[in-house]
């Protein structure tokens, strides 16, 4: 991760013990995010060395790469971060609460890219729950954003009821 | 109609405060243009031509009296007195400064409105039939299931970043008046053969430089299914939908390029998925509290015919004019439903002042249970009017000029602001509606013409519904010079079809005689009272076509 980047997990602040490792790079000792395509090639091998692994989602140039594919690696999984190349792509949205709703996944989807204040309440409503922003913004500007829609009409990845169910019992 | 409770009121003022944080970060510098640009967008704030544009959501079209006062207070206070009712059942202020957009919203909250979700890649504002309530053999109110909509797609936390906009339309009648099926989902209410109601959902339809008519997904959603198989429909798209082309990014597009077997197939496998979880079903209670909101007001039993209607019209020739054009059947006896057209000879189509509006609005208190609509026809509807009091209701819309006798007629044009508000538009769309209009002023002339749509877009985005129009009209730029081109044979009710383009387009100074052309055709050509549409049905382009381009 840059400098220019600071790492915010769980609502707190955090150092990030990932790193971004390319294809070519072998894997060293420290807990590394790898490519699809090669969680895809070596997973299985990493897995029996007993890595716990990370992997991110490209957005790709028309579609973007598909979560369903994590499904043979979920167990050995601890990262998986989606990119958001640019705040209007919101595909990420869907594929987060894929991951968590329907793929059951538990630990920690993280979003990295173009993560700015006024998506951070919808990304942690789709499951999101580690956000990688500038390094300029404060913990106290991160949960402000947080707080900005008291309630919600839907139900999403989150444990708030939309308010269309709040409204009985 | 439905009133905000706690919740409602809280999101709206919580919106309105966040959009006053986020204009005060792009004042102050800290947000760029291109990172406020998404915000102001789904606040419905446009930069256009020459100013910020403001487009306020009226959800399904419908307002009440109260609230159309504010509509006209804001277009006093914070425009130049007037404002533009939409296509979308909106209304847009064209010249608003940015710096008072988040007080503009404040006030609009005072009375249960605002302007979330107007604009940006996310889902619009809810359409539906103005008539809803109103009309008879209505299978169920549309308002209900489509404020239902309206809350479970505010805010909707993954699909407020789409490819692109989206848009729902909802029909509760055979008859749609809403254009379902040029809409992103269409929705028409059924009764399956059970007697149970359910919604058939069309998927993809849109105009734009590729129009598709929607294609029907699912014949029978059961009612509480339908918002678990619109999420699918949703996220299938949000997933798959294009974002390397804006062009080519509405559900039309993935619908056409998926094909329609496979779209349903993806939609249906991410249904059981999400219907499994039966997250999504509205508790009965809340469909009921819903419900109640849209009961019909309390209708006086009045007998079928009223002799001072009837009087009335015997006495007075425009009136009796207006009630055969602007007046339609009621549900209930002794009620009418009154269009209010917004199509004076030679106006704006779709502009309102603050003083009209003001008076739309005492009318609406006094004789229509409080209650008013906006068509996608760019009208204004007064639901529910005694026959008794047709007369006194024609006589306040005559003195604001309220009045013209010429729904559904030629004069009754749609139109896009074009040319002289929007910077996408290639030809002005206002000034030639309002050409078109003055050419056929003669009202005589234009009962003997009958139904007849007209619908002029100034691009090819076809804001003004060019494609269906019966004569659709698109403006385009060739080296600088405005040329209009014309299609025939649209149409955007329960028999949608896409106009034919006639070919060659024509110049400012000879599209409203090529229009005139067509119309002359059409009068040769038609058997006895066959509507426009009907004899292009049956006879097709190429006699208009001779004569059009006859040399």
């Amino acid at each position: 991760m840059p400098n220019s980047k600071k790492l915010i997990i769980d609502g707190a602040e955090s150092s990030n013990i990932w790193h971004f490792v390319d294809d070519e790079t072998p894997l060293a000792e420290a807990p590394a995010i790898i490519s699809l395509a090669r969680l895809q090639d070596e997973g299985a091998e990493l897995v029996a060395a007993g890595k716990k692994l990370g992997v991110i989602l490209r957005a790709g140039e028309k579609q973007g790469e598909d979560v369903h594919a994590l499904k043979p690696f979920l167990d050995n999984l601890a990262v998986v971060a989606i990119e958001f190349p640019v705040y209007r792509n919101g595909r990420g949205y869907s594929t987060a609460r894929i991951l968590r709703e329907q793929m059951g996944f538990r630990g920690e989807i993280r979003a990295v890219g173009e993560v700015l204040f006024d998506q951070w309440q919808f990304m942690h409503r789709c499951g999101i729950n580690a956000f990688e922003v500038d390094a300029d913004v404060s913990l106290e500007a991160f949960n402000e954003a947080m707080d900005e829609l008291s309630a919600a009409y839907q139900p999403a990845a989150d444990p708030q009821r939309g308010i269309l169910w709040r409204r009985h019992n | 109609m439905y009133r905000y409770d706690e919740f409602d009121h809280q999101l709206v003022a919580e919106r309105v405060e966040q959009f006053r944080g986020q204009v005060e970060r792009r004042v102050s510098g800290e947000l760029s243009e291109d990172a406020f640009k998404p915000l102001r967008l789904m606040n419905g704030v446009y930069l256009q031509l020459h100013a910020y544009m403001l487009r306020v959501a009226i959800p399904y079209g419908t307002l009440s009296s109260r609230q159309l006062r504010k509509l006209a207070h804001i277009a006093r206070e914070y425009d130049r007195g007037y404002g533009h009712f939409t296509t979308r059942q909106n209304i847009q202020y064209n010249w608003p400064a940015l710096a008072r957009i988040p007080d503009l919203l404040a006030e609009l909250a005072e009375v249960e409105m605002h302007a979330i979700q107007t604009s940006g890649n996310c889902i619009r504002n809810v359409t539906s039939d103005q008539y809803a309530g109103a009309i008879a053999d209505e299978i169920e109110d549309p308002r209900i299931i489509s404020e239902i909509i309206r809350q479970w797609s505010t805010f909707h936390p993954e699909f407020s970043y789409l490819p692109r906009k989206f848009k729902i339309a909802v029909t509760g009648h055979a008859h749609d008046r809403a254009a379902i099926k040029l809409h992103d989902i269409g929705i028409v209410i059924v009764r399956n053969e059970a007697g149970e109601i359910g919604y058939e959902v069309h998927v993809g339809g849109g105009q734009g430089r590729t129009p598709f008519i929607a294609k029907k997904l699912a014949e029978f959603v059961p009612k509480d299914k339908l918002l678990a198989y619109l999420e699918a429909v949703m996220r299938v798209y949000n997933m798959l939908g294009r974002r390397d082309n804006s062009y080519k990014a509405r559900i039309k597009i993935l619908v056409h390029e998926t094909g329609e077997e496979e779209m349903r197939k993806l939609v249906e496998a991410e249904f059981a998925q999400i219907d499994a979880s039966k997250m999504l079903e509205v508790p009965q209670a809340e469909i009921d509290r819903i419900t109640r909101y849209f009961e019909p007001p309390a209708f006086e039993t009045l007998p079928a015919e009223s002799a001072a209607f009837n009087k009335a019209q015997a006495d007075d020739a425009g009136f009796a004019q207006w009630c055969r054009t602007n007046v339609v059947a009621h549900r209930q006896l002794g009620y009418s439903i009154v269009n209010i057209s917004l199509k004076p000879i030679g106006g704006v189509p779709g502009d309102a002042t603050d003083v009209q509006m003001e008076a739309i609005a005492e009318l609406a208190e006094a004789y229509s249970f409080d209650e008013l609509r906006v068509t996608h026809e760019q009208n204004l509807v007064l639901p529910h009017i005694r026959l008794d009091d047709l007369k006194a209701v024609y006589d306040r819309l005559v003195t604001h000029e309220l009045a013209t006798p010429n729904l559904g007629l030629i004069s009754d044009a749609i139109a896009c602001p074009g040319l002289d508000y929007c910077n996408l538009a290639n030809a002005r769309s206002i000034p030639l509606a309002q050409e078109i209009s003055n050419r056929f002023a003669d009202l005589d002339r234009q009962y003997d013409i009958g139904e007849l749509k007209i619908k002029i877009s100034g691009c090819i985005n076809a804001c003004g519904h060019h494609h269906v129009g019966h004569i659709g009209i698109l403006g385009v730029d060739k080296k600088g010079t405005e040329f209009y081109q014309i299609s025939l044979g649209g149409s955007a009710d329960e028999h949608a079809s896409l106009g034919d383009i006639t070919g060659r387009a024509f110049t400012e100074d000879t599209i409203v005689d090529a229009i005139e052309t067509l119309v002359e055709t059409y009068v040769g050509l038609r058997h006895a009272d066959e509507r426009f549409i009907e004899t292009y049905r049956r006879v097709g382009l190429t006699p208009f076509k001779e004569r059009l381009y006859a040399e």
